[in-house]
């Protein structure tokens, strides 16, 4: 009697593991070559008007190639050096096929053998450097191979509110162009009042005042490619992280936490409560601006320099990529690269504000005759990007670090930047 | 339904304890089953705990990095940690947490029990408030907080301002963010205060009326009957509060973005270990981290048993 019901209870246990493993084998191998038709597993982390955007994007390939069904699946913290789920996937044998991916990471993936090469089929298709911003495409690189189809990209300027110029008897035409000019209406801006800031006028870390842009405006470098030399602790560089420091110091460095600490995104955000006067931002802070605030009467001009002539900035921006081990490959590709093309490129980039890593798309958009675009596709010949290296991550926020550290008084600016350089080379060397 | 397994139960206590001879067979065929039923347990453990935490021994010695094996290194890993400021710098952070943490939590949470053993009309009320911090989850807990220790307008530094008081930049500033960080670990208590609240449950009532006979003040009560007592159960929670400490992540990781802000005054151990493992490509590295702290915690709690026997005294003995 007992023995039966045993017998029952194991037969129904292994039943259930059986009808388990089958569920997870056919789960495994099913994706992509099901009689459902093609499936494309799309990770990315766009939401609000990018994400609008690459709705649009996604319903104009599925019509034009009907059979390909793209499965979007939103994944947060995708991308700035937060890449868990995609990296956890891939080791996993179950990736997405195509995700959205910092350009900025892609040689370091890369090198990790955890993409898949796109060279041969990218030129099957006749795509080529010549079809998009050197930079991009240089990012999108390693080692002579390409891993990413870029789509986006961006540049970084000084934003500025207009009528605080005027409010306080600067010329709302002639924004500052030397640091010294920068320091000299910072000042008179800002209104403080015990140590609370009623107003602050400019705060360099603040938005996307990252130190690659610091270093380079202070006409430094970080990164040699040819020797693969690592310079954070190029002297021009040093003497930006110097001047950081002192602006830190001269404002009180915890007042200025106290102040940021206390400010949101999106309607929050300082520059729209007329709470900051001047921050470096990048175009992709214009749509905001355009929803939160649309009479908000700014301009926005190249990052001062000390000399006030060299400007420069530094691009970013994003890509796709096919992760290594992805199911569908075919399918994969053929929405890369209409995420990529002209097409493509031109419904993105006209829902998300988005520059496009096509130039043409750019002027078709008109942003090169917007006011405020136009400032920052002028400048994009003149940007940089940040080091193609595989240990970009990790330099990333050892800069983050030492700006942190010096801005704190922890270490000075030469001693935490030499520190950077020494721990990005040992990186590098193993 | 009752019946058949009251039937089915019947041949087998009975086969058990009449039928000695026959017990041999029985016991291994049910033991079979028995190891059967436990299997879905067993092979997930050993899948995926044991299997992990011993490979990560042999990992600790190579530059695995999740993605590639990497090579075999020795003990470069190590020997490279010991000269990583930023490693020296998480453990510093982590044991000025957990020695401030452990025992305030410890002194707070008796006291806390203690007066919530009084026996005071709604007292089910006043455990329950006490309790419910501890269902909220860390992420929440540490977005509350957040605006709470605002130092623009948070609720704690509008009260200093109404008392004359300017608070400091509790999260932004290097002084203040870690003490800020343990007493919002400290608001979510209500674990092991329901433990103390066991352990003062189980002290024999004799005790207190033999001690209010010879005319002890409720001072000496606490200090001789009720602390004494209460030594089993805070030696558990030391340990469990120590072991915890150690592993302090979600609260710095999601109030800082994972970034340790301000001036890594925030960057906790098992952070550190973290960005290594799935930023960095270091997971190799990050093995030797996780070995590392296993043995310190080991030998912390180690010491915390030796040391046991001196102030631990258990009834009964």
């Amino acid at each position: 009697m007992s023995n039966s019901i045993f017998r029952k209870l194991m037969f129904s246990f292994c039943l259930v593991i059986v009808i388990a493993l089958v569920a997870c084998s056919s789960n495994e191998d099913g994706d992509g070559s099901t009689s459902e038709g093609d499936t494309v597993e799309f990770w990315h982390s766009m939401t609000d008007t990018s994400g609008d955007a690459v709705e649009k994007v996604i319903e104009k390939f599925e019509e034009e190639n009907p059979d390909i069904n793209i499965e979007a699946t939103y994944v947060a913290n995708q991308g700035e050096g937060q890449n868990e789920k995609l990296l956890t996937a891939i080791a996993g044998g179950n990736p997405p096929d195509v995700a959205y991916f910092d350009r900025f990471e892609v040689a370091a993936w890369a090198a990790q053998g955890s993409l898949e090469p796109l060279t041969e089929m990218a030129e099957e298709a006749g795509i080529s450097q010549d079809n998009y911003y050197d930079f991009a495409w240089e990012e999108a690189s390693y080692e002579e191979e390409l891993y990413a189809v870029p789509t986006t990209t961006d540049s970084r300027l000084l934003f500025y509110n207009k009528d605080h110029f005027e409010e306080v008897g600067l010329d709302p035409e002639s924004p500052p162009t030397t640091i010294d000019e920068l320091e000299e209406a910072a000042e008179k801006l800002t209104i403080k009042e015990g140590n609370r800031f009623e107003r602050i006028g400019f705060i360099p870390w603040f938005g996307q005042g990252w130190f690659y842009g610091w270093g380079w405006s202070f006409g430094g470098d970080f990164y040699d490619p040819d020797t693969g030399e690592v310079t954070a602790d190029h002297p021009k560089n040093v003497e930006a992280l110097e001047w950081m420091t002192e602006f830190g110091q001269e404002y009180g460095v915890e007042d200025i936490a106290g102040f940021t600490d206390s400010q949101g995104t999106g309607a929050m955000d300082p520059f729209v409560s007329g709470q900051i006067s001047m921050k470096i931002d990048g175009n992709f802070g214009v749509a905001a601006l355009e929803k939160f605030d649309p009479d908000l009467n700014y301009g926005v001009t190249p990052i001062p320099t000390p000399t006030g002539d060299n400007f420069t900035t530094w691009s970013g921006g994003w890509s796709v990529v096919m992760p290594k081990g992805a199911n569908n490959q075919e399918g994969a590709w053929e929405f890369m690269k209409f995420f990529g093309s002209e097409e493509g490129q031109k419904i993105f980039s006209e829902t998300s504000r988005d520059f496009s890593v096509i130039e043409s798309v750019n002027e078709s958009l008109g942003y090169t005759e917007d006011p405020i675009f136009a400032e920052f596709i002028n400048i994009l010949p003149e940007s940089n990007s940040r080091p193609v290296m595989t240990e970009g991550s990790l330099y990333w926020n050892a800069l983050a670090d030492a700006v942190e550290a010096s801005t704190r008084g922890n270490g000075t600016p030469k001693e935490n930047l030499e520190k950077v350089t020494q721990q990005v080379s040992d990186a590098l060397e193993e | 339904m009752k019946k058949k397994m009251e039937q089915s139960d019947q041949p087998l206590s009975a086969g058990g304890m009449i039928n000695p001879k026959k017990k041999k067979s029985k016991v291994s065929g049910s033991s079979i089953n028995g190891w059967l039923f436990a299997s879905p347990w067993i092979i997930g453990l050993l899948l995926f705990y044991a299997f992990p935490l011993f490979s990560s021994i042999y990992f600790s010695f190579t530059t695995y990095s999740i993605l590639s094996p990497g090579e075999f290194i020795g003990l470069d890993n190590y020997k490279q940690l010991m000269s990583d400021g930023l490693f020296w710098k998480s453990i510093y952070n982590t044991i000025y947490f957990a020695v401030f943490f452990v025992p305030l939590s410890i002194i707070i949470g008796v006291a806390l029990a203690m007066m919530l053993n009084m026996r005071v009309k709604g007292m089910a009320v006043y455990r329950t408030i006490f309790f419910l911090p501890t269902l909220v989850p860390h992420v929440a807990l540490a977005v509350l907080w957040m605006w709470l220790l605002n130092p623009g307008f948070g609720l704690v530094n509008g009260v200093l301002d109404a008392i004359g008081i300017t608070g400091p930049n509790w999260l932004g500033s290097v002084t203040w963010s870690k003490p800020s960080l343990i007493l919002m670990s400290l608001w979510a208590i209500g674990q092991p205060v329901i433990i103390y609240l066991a352990g003062l449950g189980d002290i024999p009532q004799e005790l207190y009326e033999a001690a209010d006979v010879d005319g002890a003040s409720w001072l000496q009560k606490t200090f001789k009957v009720t602390i004494p007592l209460l030594t089993p159960v805070i030696f558990f929670n030391l340990v469990m509060g120590a072991i915890g400490a150690f592993q302090q992540f979600t609260l710095p990781y999601t109030m800082t973005q994972g970034q340790g802000t301000p001036d890594n005054s925030m960057t906790f151990y098992v952070m550190y270990l973290y960005d290594n493992a799935f930023k960095y490509f270091q997971m190799g590295y990050a093995s030797a981290m996780a070995w590392i702290l296993f043995i310190v915690i080991m030998l912390l709690t180690a010491v915390i048993f030796i040391s046991s026997k001196r102030w631990v005294h258990y009834q009964g003995k």
